[in-house]
């Protein structure tokens, strides 16, 4: 056969094997009908009626029908009341219960064991393994990572992450750990601080996530070699892996940074705006949501800083000064190292006297 | 101790609101503020009921569970207050309240809510006794005199009970046998009957025969 | 008590430092003079150093697009930041009962909102352009962050104030305040004043030798 042929061949394959897929999904949701008619005819053989009872007394457990509709058990009933306002004439609040024991039960403690595991686990990683050197030493010459203008977002979105962290941290924890601390009335006067300063701010945060996600997705979408950089956990077990201008592992928190700020943005966003009137199971929902995407994305994000940090030898001067060494580039990225390598400077220009790099203004304008 | 509950019986309630206008009255409750109301299901229909409701001081209060700043507490009479100075405005309590009981007097945005306010059962807050702060921040305090809360006291059918919650579920089961009584005389059930009064039960405190 | 120390002494402490310190160095600018000019005016100095003043609130053509973070963050910083103090209700409120003796219409609590988001923002991407940037970077000195971080401090704890229900929260907002008021006047903080000057100077200069500046 041709290459055209096979080429022909396997897209023919490919498009049967779609067709099928699609048609076992659309009729997938069917298939809790099926099973429900199967019951039935299981439970009422054709032909069966119910016996028919003659003149009951009708006496109901008295009032059932009123407190079922009560109970909000069948769904949501609203009746009529003289106060006007948002669910006013809901008598019980169904989803109330349901977040108080989500909140207090199920956020609070595995939120704080899921931050402390991973931060214990950095701490014992970092103890016995201690930071990871670079392979080769520094070689004196740098490579240009991030310009200004994504070092500004970065550290603009981060500046409001710790903000929004701490403040938010302290309105979920700060009722068992600093009120033991500060009392009532002093705990009282921090927490009030720390609503209005993130309830104030959150929104900012919108537009820190979108500036971040318009300038770095570009360079976070699945390459060749991701896979393989996973599987191998980034040469951590040991041998080495190539990686784009972004690993896998960067990747992977790109797009979970990105999912779970914007799910933040817009939860808080529900909850920051009660007055449109949206309702207490709106609410609830709402913090339901923002409250484990907060969890998971401090948890990880004591990861990335860790590995920007102490974590690997020579990466935070690309976040601090936009430059890393060629060593570095060459042992972490070495497919990015490909492309930019003609672009290395000397690692001592631009530090101090002068200033002025000697790539004259070509090197300057990269600078912005 | 006596554990202090409301309850509201649907068969008398006549939804004139008076229990409202008392609460309103007795504790000088901000505008927008409404501590009791009164809501009304199947209006118009039969089996039409009216529920007066507020907070219904839970022995297990979701709203004291979620608050951020531990601003409520129990008394011993089992009454569910919390401390103005305390609260910071996040209105957690009302999104965790069955009831919707927690109010707000203030409607914002970015979260802007002023300090909660709620049904006290008339029992002021944790300042002194009947002193002006006290009654300027939460209402009379009605308890503190040795009397029950005035909106079950001003209820003219005696549908909203107010007090110990021994002696008003004694009260009600009392109402519900003579109910049932009155039932199988008739051969209806109340709930489905379109007079709130089942006609031929002389001498039912529900009847106006 | 403290509280009763900052609104009282401290506030006048630091008051008069900062209206003394201001003359001071207005003073201090002005005492020189300008250089005697001899020649042939062939503009007149004082509608130069007025026109220059308003044009230079709009950059220049050519490096706008080397600017524009600046331009754009510092006209988010500075607007918001004057028209919090000027139209947010708790500074209309102190003015009336502690300065003038007369109030204005407040803005909203929505709209003081935002205005201080903007603010905030634009004085961090200020700073943070300041530090990330090589170049000033090197030039930045003490001066210029103290400068930063106390404006920062005072609209922290003046958001974190606006329960408006905290005495501690609002001490704590009008101590950095005074703060502020005592640093002025001996930092880079006096732009505020100077710039008028500065550009009035420019303007007045070459408008007697008759170009537009």
């Amino acid at each position: 056969m041709t290459r055209t042929d096979k080429r022909r061949h396997r897209m023919r394959k490919m498009l049967a094997w779609s067709g099928y897929t699609l048609l076992l999904v659309l009729l997938l949701p069917l298939l809790p009908y099926a099973i429900q008619a199967a019951n039935d005819t299981q439970n009422n053989p054709a032909g069966y009626t119910p016996p028919t009872v003659v003149n009951p007394i009708e006496v109901p457990s008295p009032g059932a029908e009123l407190w079922r509709e009560v109970r909000q058990r069948d769904g949501s009933y609203v009746g009529d009341t003289q106060v006007k306002g948002v669910e006013t004439g809901v008598l019980i609040n169904k989803a109330g219960e349901d977040w108080r024991l989500f909140r207090m039960q199920m956020l609070v403690p595995y939120g704080a064991i899921l931050m402390g595991a991973i931060l214990g686990a950095i701490l014992v990683f970092y103890f016995t393994r201690g930071t990871l050197r670079l392979a080769g030493g520094f070689s004196g010459k740098k490579i240009l990572r991030f310009t200004l203008s994504e070092r500004m977002v970065h550290w603009f979105t981060v500046a409001l992450f710790w903000l929004l962290a701490v403040t938010g941290l302290i309105l979920l924890y700060g009722r068992f750990v600093l009120i033991p601390l500060l009392g009532l009335e002093g705990f009282s006067v921090t927490a009030s601080a720390c609503k209005e300063a993130h309830n104030l701010f959150g929104p900012l945060f919108l537009f820190a996530m979108l500036a971040l996600f318009i300038t770095f997705f570009k360079d976070n979408f699945y390459a060749r070699g991701d896979l393989k950089w996973l599987s191998k956990a980034g040469g951590l077990l040991g041998g080495h892996v190539s990686a784009g201008r972004f690993n896998a592992g960067e990747k992977i928190w790109f797009w979970l940074a990105t999912l779970l700020g914007f799910a933040l943005c817009i939860t808080g966003l529900i909850l920051d705006f009660a007055v449109v009137g949206l309702g207490r199971e709106a609410m609830a929902l709402s913090h339901v949501i923002h409250g484990i995407s907060a969890v998971i994305m401090i948890a990880v994000s004591f990861g990335h800083i860790y590995l920007g940090t102490a974590g690997m030898e020579g990466s935070f001067s690309s976040m601090a000064n936009g430059y890393v060494d060629e060593n570095w580039a060459k042992s972490h990225h070495d497919l990015w190292y490909e492309e930019v390598k003609g672009t290395a400077i000397d690692a001592q220009e631009g530090k101090q006297g002068g200033g002025v790099p000697s790539g004259g203004v070509a090197q300057a304008r990269r600078d912005i | 101790m006596a554990v202090m509950k409301f309850y509201c019986d649907p068969e008398r309630c006549i939804e004139c609101n008076g229990c409202v206008t008392a609460c309103k009255n007795a504790n000088e409750v901000p505008w927008g503020v409404n501590r009791r109301r009164v809501v009304t299901i199947k209006d118009g229909e039969p089996g039409e009921r009216s529920l007066s409701v507020a907070c219904m001081h839970c022995s297990d209060a979701p709203c004291a569970a979620v608050c951020p700043v531990n601003c409520f507490y129990t008394t011993d009479d089992g009454v569910v207050l919390h401390d103005k100075d305390i609260c910071i405005g996040c209105g957690y309590c009302f999104y965790a309240c069955p009831f919707g009981a927690p109010q707000f007097p203030k409607v914002g945005a970015f979260g802007t809510r002023g300090k909660m306010d709620k049904c006290t059962f008339c029992g002021g807050g944790p300042e002194a006794d009947n002193s002006a702060e006290e009654y300027t921040k939460y209402g009379a305090n009605r308890l503190a005199e040795g009397k029950l809360p005035l909106c079950a006291e001003m209820c003219a059918t005696k549908a909203l009970l107010a007090g110990d919650a021994d002696v008003i579920a004694d009260i009600y089961r009392k109402r519900v046998v003579n109910r049932g009584a009155s039932v199988f005389n008739t051969g209806i059930s109340y709930q489905n009957s379109t007079l709130r009064n089942p006609k031929g039960t002389p001498g039912k405190a529900s009847s106006e025969n | 008590m403290i509280a009763q120390l900052v609104d009282g002494v401290f506030w006048n402490i630091a008051v008069a430092i900062f209206l003394l310190g201001i003359a001071w160095r207005i003073f201090a600018v002005f005492r020189h003079g300008a250089r005697q000019d001899l020649a042939e005016p062939r503009g007149s100095a004082a509608s130069g150093a007025i026109h220059t003043n308003w044009s230079r609130f709009i950059p220049r053509r050519e490096i706008v697009a080397k600017i524009n973070l600046h331009v754009i963050a510092g006209y988010m910083f500075h607007l918001g930041l004057f028209i919090l103090l000027l139209f947010a209700a708790p500074h209309i409120k102190f003015a009336q009962d502690h300065v003038l003796g007369f109030g204005w219409p407040a803005m909203p609590h929505w709209a003081f909102v935002v205005v201080s988001q903007i603010a905030f923002a634009g004085l961090l991407l200020l700073w943070l352009q300041r530090v990330l940037h090589p170049v000033t970077r090197l030039i930045s000195r003490a001066d210029d962050h103290i400068s930063t971080i106390l404006v920062f401090v005072v609209m922290l704890t003046g958001c974190m104030a606006l329960f408006e229900s905290y005495t501690g929260l609002r001490v704590l907002h009008r101590f950095s305040v005074e703060l502020f008021m005592i640093y002025f006047p001996f930092s880079s903080l006096m732009h505020a004043i100077l710039f008028a000057s500065s550009r009035g100077y420019t303007g007045a200069f070459f408008s007697v030798r008759g170009v537009k500046a």
